[in-house]
């Protein structure tokens, strides 16, 4: 019964369809994205959990090192995810690029293989690996959004975010029991890391349904149309309140670290709570979309900041033990539940459809590049003047960023959701 | 081809893929852990009692892929030797004297154990990280052990390293964070301190280094008393000769990455003198003798492998590096 709703998402008598339906059913496309995700995020999760140990043992870098190379990257990756957004949108080819980034990536697993322990090939292959991340993330959001009617975008984007978050969640799992069973089999683990891609991108070449905008598309390149878009109040607050939350949001390694020097329970207890906040995230993800549909996305985003500020300032409390992790954890899990899928449906809802993958990957990149100053900012102040000073600087940050989200929110409320 | 049977083909070859390749790795790759009856066979292996009786080298035999599957090894302590015994004992990094042993690594995630002078394991610990250098006290009494904590992405800020000194008898451990630090006669702290490259001097003594801010300096610290002071800056991962005067460490090139030349540092002089080795090493190196040193060096190729050989290098600054013993890493000279 879902094909009639692929063809034509705009007809009244498919919007009746959709009403009639359960709050939690959403489009076939949209299930299909979400599948690409999951086994792309099982892909690339395996690796990110054992690409340390085999960098550190094969090529003797540290993390450190890696971590300075991929931030820097991400800097400079920001242009071209914009150029690709601006790309898929000309025509409306989503699909055709999200599935250029997901290729990519993919491929990139088996040039793990063929790269061996040699430095720069390895680098390149890590670097192309981002670059394939860069690409994807906007049209397929833009996909994510094309295929929903504008009245379950939040519930739409939560089933994503919840596939996507299962796939991370089951992604170390896998490259542990094969770590385990094969000892210092990592080709066996890039190989099979490549599988789970290629399934995820079968699923995007074959089951997903490109969605094309119904204007023309526009015959010059130029980043013009993107700008333009920052001419809607209401996107144009989004982008600048998304940039100013950026700045405020600490790097979750920060989050755990804090925590464990608070409490000071053993590191090795650090990776549980990385699946916690998964596991948190995943559960609340869906209902979040659900009550953003309802409520108001704006509304349940300034809730999902305030979540965050309630881990700061839990970090900042004179009390401690297992509450105030457990406390701080679900918090944690439940500000990336009505933050992440949030934003992106309710850009979406602002974003005129010719023009959506460039909105997406404008807003997404002013909150990733954003953060990425905050975290450098956050680790120098701590250092410097000490967590008690990074925490009370931060938390101020984000409830004036919050409060600024929230007054915009009201002002420019117009007749989007 | 209908969509489903298109899909159905493509994931029936992809798993197709994968299940043949990781049956094919199983073929080749070796047992997960060490097999108790090839470390119970060491204990009374003719030969390896033969090279004990002897000064000899105890050192790891890369595995090529896996570092927790590195073999304990042990030979005469002569360049190019070619009598080699292995163990048995698997782990990442491993040291020995005076009848004890550790090994650092027995999993990718940190645990460790100790031995003994049979090589049977004693008792285990766990250490969360990724296992970088250990050592045992000229006395045989402490084991120290440096793993680096990360997070769990390879992008993810945080990192550091942990080091704690046990004691063998009891099993006790102390975090070296712990410790009360002075610079200049001052009480120093800071929460970025991160501790790496323990190396023992008599009693509870030791020397390692301390990195904050940017800055890596030589502590000489005291187990019994919690406490270290600075001594100076820019030395990574000293190793103290046999007499106690001089440290062996490597320094990092100034603004390149990850680049070290190995210096030795007179401790009554401070006299500084950088040895002739030009490679990079990344290593805690370890006393050959009175005048030589040893170090691990990752076989540079071309092309690069992930083999290890151990080379030597006079510590006066002058000659040229050896090399040592071919598919080696890890030493420790014993000297009965």
């Amino acid at each position: 019964m879902y094909t009639q709703l692929r063809e034509s998402l705009r007809s009244a008598s498919t919007e009746r369809q959709e009403r009639r339906l359960p709050w939690w059913r959403v489009s076939r496309n949209v299930v299909n994205l979400g599948l690409t995700s999951f086994f792309t995020d099982v892909s690339s999760e395996m690796i990110s959990t054992v690409l340390p140990l085999y960098l550190v043992f094969t090529l003797r870098m540290t993390t450190l090192q890696l971590g300075v190379v991929d931030g820097v990257y991400t800097g400079a990756t920001a242009l071209m995810r914009l150029a690709a957004g601006m790309a898929a949108d000309r025509g409306g080819r989503h699909k055709e690029v999200a599935l250029a980034g997901y290729g990519l990536s993919a491929i990139c697993k088996l040039g793990l293989l063929a790269a061996g322990g040699a430095f720069g090939p390895l680098v390149a292959v890590i670097l192309a690996d981002r670059t394939g991340k860069g690409i994807r993330t906007a049209p397929r959001d833009a996909l994510i959004s094309l295929s929903s009617p504008p009245e379950r975008l939040g519930v739409s984007f939560g089933v994503h975010r919840a596939l996507d978050t299962a796939g991370a969640l089951v992604g170390p799992l896998i490259a542990f029991a094969l770590l385990t069973l094969l000892p210092g089999a990592f080709d066996a683990i890039f190989v099979v890391s490549f599988c789970f891609a290629a399934i995820g991108v079968a699923v995007l070449l074959v089951l997903v349904e490109g969605r094309r905008s119904d204007r023309p598309a526009r015959p010059a390149f130029s980043l013009r149309p993107a700008l333009a878009l920052l001419e809607v109040p209401r996107f144009r607050l989004l982008v600048m309140a998304g940039a100013g939350l950026g700045l405020a949001t600490v790097a979750d390694a920060f989050i755990y670290l804090a925590l464990q020097r608070r409490v000071d329970f053993p590191p090795t207890f650090l990776p549980l709570l990385y699946v916690l906040t998964s596991v948190v995230y995943l559960a609340l993800a869906v209902p979040a979309g659900r009550l953003a549909d309802r409520l108001g996305r704006g509304k349940v985003l300034v809730g999902g900041y305030v979540a965050l500020a309630a881990v700061y300032v839990a970090l900042l409390l004179p009390a401690d033990g297992p509450v105030l992790v457990l406390g701080s954890v679900l918090a944690f899990g439940a500000y990336y539940a009505c933050t992440d899928g949030v934003m992106s449906a309710l850009a979406s809802g602002l974003l005129p459809a010719e023009s959506r993958s460039a909105g997406l990957a404008l807003i997404g990149t002013g909150v990733a590049l954003a953060g990425l100053v905050g975290s450098v900012v956050f680790g120098a102040v701590w250092t410097t003047a000490g967590l008690q000073t990074a925490l009370v600087l931060f938390l101020g940050g984000l409830v004036l960023a919050t409060g600024l989200l929230g007054v915009g929110l009201l002002r420019t409320r117009a007749a989007h959701l | 081809m209908s969509r489903g049977a298109l899909f159905a083909v493509i994931c029936a070859a992809v798993i197709v893929l994968g299940v043949a390749y990781v049956g094919y790795a199983a073929l080749r790759t070796r047992p997960a852990t060490s097999s108790p009856a090839s470390v119970a066979a060491a204990a009374t292996d003719p030969q390896l009692r033969a090279i004990l009786a002897q000064p000899h080298l105890v050192f790891l035999q890369p595995s090529g892929g896996d570092p927790t599957q590195n073999v304990v090894t042990v030979a005469p302590l002569q360049q190019g030797t070619t009598t080699r015994v292995e163990t048995g004992l698997r782990c990442a990094r491993a040291y020995f004297a005076a009848g004890h042993g550790i090994c650092l690594g027995r999993t990718l995630t940190g645990a460790g154990f100790l031995f003994d002078d049979r090589f049977q394991p004693g008792r285990a610990f766990d250490q969360a990280g990724l296992p970088s250098r250990d050592r045992v006290s000229p006395d045989g009494r402490y084991a120290s052990s440096t793993v680096f904590v990360t997070g769990d992405g390879y992008s993810t800020p945080g990192f550091s390293t942990r080091t704690q000194i046990t004691d063998v008898q009891t099993g006790e451990s102390v975090d070296l964070e712990r410790f009360t630090v002075t610079r200049d006669g001052q009480r120093f702290s800071s929460p970025d301190f991160n501790f790496w490259g323990v190396t023992f001097a008599d009693g509870s003594r030791f020397y390692a280094t301390l990195g904050t801010a940017g800055h890596t300096y030589l502590i000489e610290g005291d187990r019994a008393a919690r406490t270290a002071r600075v001594l100076t800056d820019e030395i990574e991962c000293p190793s103290l000769s046999a007499d106690g005067t001089r440290v062996a460490y490597k320094r990092a090139i100034p603004g390149a990455q990850r680049q070290w030349r190995l210096h030795v540092l007179d401790l009554r002089t401070m006299a500084d003198t950088a040895l002739a080795e030009t490679r990079s090493v990344d290593d805690q190196v370890e006393w050959l003798d009175a005048s030589h040193i040893a170090y691990g060096l990752q076989d540079q190729g071309p092309p690069p492998t992930l083999d290890v050989n151990l080379w030597t290098v006079p510590a006066d600054g002058s000659g040229a590096p050896a090399m040592y013993l071919a598919h080696a890493s890890s030493p420790a000279v014993v000297r009965g």
